[in-house]
């Protein structure tokens, strides 16, 4: 019985465990390599070289890159900025999925599905299409500023262009990630016991009383996924700042593109994304910290 | 859930082989044919010169795009193999002639090599044509609403028009620039009345300040979008790349807009982009891509690229057959006095590289 | 099941009105006579006509969605035993190995990918290369809705199960992947559309020749959008709505005979 309860742990974590270390472990160790070398003179390839040996004396290894990340604020300052994109972006989604994971998993157990396609099914076109679709609803003939420009002339105020602003980063960012945040918060929903809702009602509870008592609580879980589903990737989005955003809509995976497509500056790159990857770990941490304190007192 | 894992791999399966039945009665009969592959620009060649060129080499063209220099550089950077033909922008180019990774050009495979303007040969990024040959060539420049600029009474043959504060206020948030810290910095270095190519870090915080001063005004910085913004009125001034402008300025025509899209060569100069076409040393088939090299230096053959993008060409021989309203396009053949005033872009060193990416984020960000 | 209240109804309508508008644009303009799409010209078939004669596209639409299938499906395999391999057996690594890929800027990934793949197994870039880094950072995303789906569930069943003389197969079938079955379903749906729609990884490290769907577009798109693009959107739509439709129909009825 011991051994064959190691047998079934291994048989489970297996397969993932030796997949992520072939094809994520062994390429990351190259790029946190590739963070400690000279960029080339000619682009990206001196530094690629990391298998051959390098002839010349000194052995290729510095820190340069990291003292030019530290001594300078400016890149912490977008780190800042890209944080701050990111925990909107999430706290909307939060707002935008709830209620409608939990109208779909009210629904009676056929529709459900259904549902929850017609929630992906958009996602199914082109994603750079959709964001062309935004500016089309954004620009600055749309019938959409025309309506908030009109209003906001009636009230006195400037008019204001509502595409190539952060304005529209965000709604993009939104529109982009707010499945990820849909799905894990439905799978969660879907689970609850009715009868936990009947007890309360059975108390005395009112709607609000029994949503906030029973339902949000247990929900936790499902909003701490969504939120890492959203939060993460959004930090390292850079095609939505790039074509919805306006002349300082500079966030940290534009940074990052630059250093690989256009700077040819391999290891700042690396080293921004691994700076990037630790930062988003420490919040992971904080946030589980969070988490387990919050769902151990309710 | 097991029964819905089978049906489903069942159903790719199937999707895969009914698109693979499909697709082989185009193919099958080219299975044993030799393959050119290309790694160029979407768009870059006229799908009839392609057809063309499989019928006179009996053999099959296939492509692979990028959309930057750089994405392609980096990929082959990393070792990516298989590409006969390159078409990389100048500075690319020279990257990749000092990472030792194109073959050298067999010039008696190349008799149509003197179709090509002297102007455009011997290029400082591969002063003998060693590696190289000009395919097409595009200039970064100055797009506008005609009739708005018009109205409003501004100039169009100066870089002023992004950068002055005075000019840029009647034309607020309709502006984008582009997006590559090569070229708006060149424009900003050309306005000051430096080289585009100036390597000063003193010129470069001036123009940084040129920049940060007229931020402010502009919309966005845009690479592609700014093609269409253009062309339906939302924007009014762009700088942007020539073929781009050529396209919005034929998009406005053809929907019939109330104005026009034009586009000049700003009198303090401009930068040129010149392509080539190149052979990689991991290509299969040097002697297609010498046969294809030759053949796109057919003037006929090279005037049809002109003709679909509106892109400027170095090929003397393609002239008379280029649609006239094209030849008597000032940018598209800029006479010998304009050609002095357009510079290419030098690679920098990775140090610059780095300062020029410094002052760039910093631009962004302010 | 329990009735909703009519606020909760609007504001998901309202959600969902989001989603689609948008989306709406993209299919409406796909049938417009203007390759501006600035406004509604009139109707035409024509960018459908267009794309039925683009074989490149229609290669690589196939393509795509095959990489898409296959990318989704292995992620959703690894990425479930992985979400239940962390909720059990409070592992250290695995939830570091799992997570951290969504931390990871997907350039940096595509090229570590890249060089991985030339200079250390060798490998001849093609569709596989591409499934195989799909899939990498497809794993976690399925394993975080899988775990958060088992938080807070009763172990116990699954243990009563066993104590009933079932097999740890027999116990997992029966037991756990009925509990776990919407995560699993939409964790396969997130996958695949982060496959279908992802432009850097694939860039990177696709092979030579095989024309995949989001570099065909983006690539298009930097020289001018046209209503091709929107035809393919609208088209690929209906595609997975089949594909998605077809698999749920065959599905459920096989999955009726061990029930009953």
């Amino acid at each position: 019985m011991q051994l064959s309860n190691r047998l079934i742990k291994w048989l489970i974590s297996g397969p993932p465990l030796v997949f992520l270390l072939i094809f994520f472990v062994a390429p990351s160790l190259i790029m946190i390599v590739t963070s400690f070398r000279l960029p080339g003179e000619f682009g990206g390839l001196v530094p690629l070289n990391i298998f051959a040996e390098r002839s010349g004396i000194d052995s290729g290894l510095t820190l340069e890159t990291y003292q030019f990340f530290l001594s300078d604020w400016i890149y912490l300052e977008i780190f800042l900025k890209s944080f701050v994109i990111a925990t909107l972006t999430t706290i909307i989604c939060i707002a935008m999925a709830y209620p409608l994971a939990l109208l779909i998993a009210n629904s009676p157990r056929k529709f459900r599905n259904l549902m929850i396609m017609l929630v992906v099914l958009p996602f199914a076109s082109n994603f750079l299409i959709r964001v062309y679709a935004w500016m089309i609803i954004l620009g600055p003939e749309s019938t959409l500023s025309h309506v908030i420009n009109h209003i906001l002339g009636v009230l006195d105020f400037e008019p204001i262009t509502l595409l190539f602003s952060p304005f529209a980063v965000l709604i993009g960012m939104v529109y982009v990630h707010l499945p990820f945040m849909i799905l894990p918060l439905y799978t969660n929903l879907e689970k609850h016991d009715p009868i936990l809702l009947d007890a309360a009602q059975d108390l005395g509870a009112n709607r609000w009383q029994r949503f906030w008592s029973v339902t949000w609580p247990l929900s936790l879980p499902g909003i701490f996924s969504g939120s890492a589903l959203v939060f993460i990737p959004v930090l390292g989005m850079f095609a939505i700042p790039d074509i919805l955003g306006g002349t300082g809509d500079i966030m940290i995976g534009n940074l990052i593109k630059d250093q690989f497509l256009g700077t040819r500056d391999w290891p700042f790159g690396s080293t921004l994304s691994i700076m990037l990857t630790i930062a988003v770990l420490g919040v992971t941490v904080f946030f589980t910290w969070l988490a387990r304190s919050v769902m151990r007192s309710p | 859930m097991l029964g819905l894992l089978i049906r489903y791999l069942a159903l790719v399966l199937a999707a895969w082989l009914s698109g693979c039945s499909g697709m082989d009665s185009m193919t099958s009969d080219k299975t044993d044919t030799r393959i050119l592959q290309l790694f160029n620009w979407n768009n870059y060649i006229a799908p009839e010169t392609i057809q063309h060129f499989e019928k006179t080499c009996n053999c099959q063209v296939k492509q692979d795009y990028f959309s930057d220099n750089e994405e392609m550089l980096a990929k082959l950077a990393a070792g990516a193999t298989g590409y006969d033909l390159i078409v990389p922008t100048g500075n690319a180019l020279h990257t990749l002639i000092q990472q030792q990774a194109l073959s050298p050009l067999d010039k008696t495979q190349l008799p149509n090599l003197k179709n090509i303007e002297s102007a455009y040969l011997n290029t400082r990024f591969d002063p003998a044509n060693q590696f190289s040959v000009p395919y097409a060539y595009t200039l970064t420049l100055l797009g506008y609403n005609r009739n708005k600029i018009q109205e409003l009474g501004l100039p169009t043959n100066t870089w002023a028009l992004i950068f002055e504060p005075e000019y840029l206020q009647k034309i607020k948030h309709r502006v984008t620039v582009l997006d590559s810290p090569r070229e708006l910095m060149a424009a900003a270095l050309l306005y000051l009345g430096y080289s585009a190519n100036d390597q000063d870090e003193t010129h470069w915080n001036q123009a940084k300040a040129l920049i940060i001063r007229a931020k402010p005004y502009w919309a966005a910085f845009s690479n592609t979008s700014y093609i269409r913004e253009l062309a339906i009125g939302d924007l009014w001034v762009v700088q942007g790349y020539s073929n781009d402008l050529f396209q919005a300025a034929l998009d406005a025509h053809k929907t019939g807009r109330s104005f026009a899209i034009d586009y000049t060569i700003p009198k303090q100069g401009a930068v040129m982009s010149l392509d080539s076409m190149v052979i990689h040393r991991s290509g299969q088939h040097p002697d297609l891509a010498h046969q294809f090299i030759n053949f796109m230096m057919d003037g006929k053959n090279s005037a049809e690229l002109t003709n679909l993008i509106g892109s400027g060409n170095p090929n003397r021989a393609a002239t008379p057959f280029i649609r006239p309203e094209l030849t008597r396009h000032p940018v598209i053949f800029p006479d010998p006095s304009t050609l002095s005033h357009l510079e290419m872009l030098t690679d920098l060193n990775h140090k610059q590289r780095r300062t020029l990416s410094r002052i760039w984020t910093e631009i962004k960000l302010r | 099941m329990r009735r909703s209240s009519p606020l909760l109804r609007l504001i998901a309508m309202l959600v969902y009105a989001f989603l689609y508008i948008p989306l709406c644009i993209v299919v409406v303009f796909s049938f417009n006579d203007s390759k501006l799409n600035a406004e509604w010209v009139g109707f035409t078939l024509y960018w459908y006509q267009t794309l039925w004669n683009d074989h490149e596209m229609l290669l690589a639409v196939r393509n795509s969605l095959f990489i898409a299938c296959c990318a989704s499906l292995s992620a959703t395999i690894l990425g479930t035993m992985a979400g239940l391999a962390i909720h059990r057996y409070r592992l250290k690594v695995l939830p570091i190995l799992a997570f951290t890929p969504l931390a990871m800027p997907e350039i940096l990934l595509g090229v570590s990918l890249l060089l991985f793949y030339l200079q250390v197994l060798n490998l001849t870039l093609g569709l596989i290369s591409i499934i195989l880094a799909h899939t990498t950072f497809c794993i976690g995303f399925v394993a975080i809705i899988v775990r958060a789906r088992l938080q807070g569930m009763d172990e116990s069943i699954f243990e009563a199960a066993r104590d009933l003389g079932a097999t740890p197969w027999q116990a997992f079938y029966h037991v756990t992947l009925p509990l776990i079955k919407p995560a699993i379903i939409a964790g396969a749906l997130m996958s695949f559309t982060l496959s279908i729609d992802d432009f850097v990884i694939t860039f990177f490290t696709k092979g030579i020749g095989e024309p995949i769907l989001p570099i065909q577009i983006y690539t298009m798109i930097k020289v001018a959008v046209t209503p091709e693009i929107n035809a393919i959107s609208t088209l690929l739509m209906l595609l997975t709505l089949t594909l998605i439709t077809l698999a749920n129909r065959f599905g459920s009825s096989m999955l009726r005979d061990p029930s009953h």
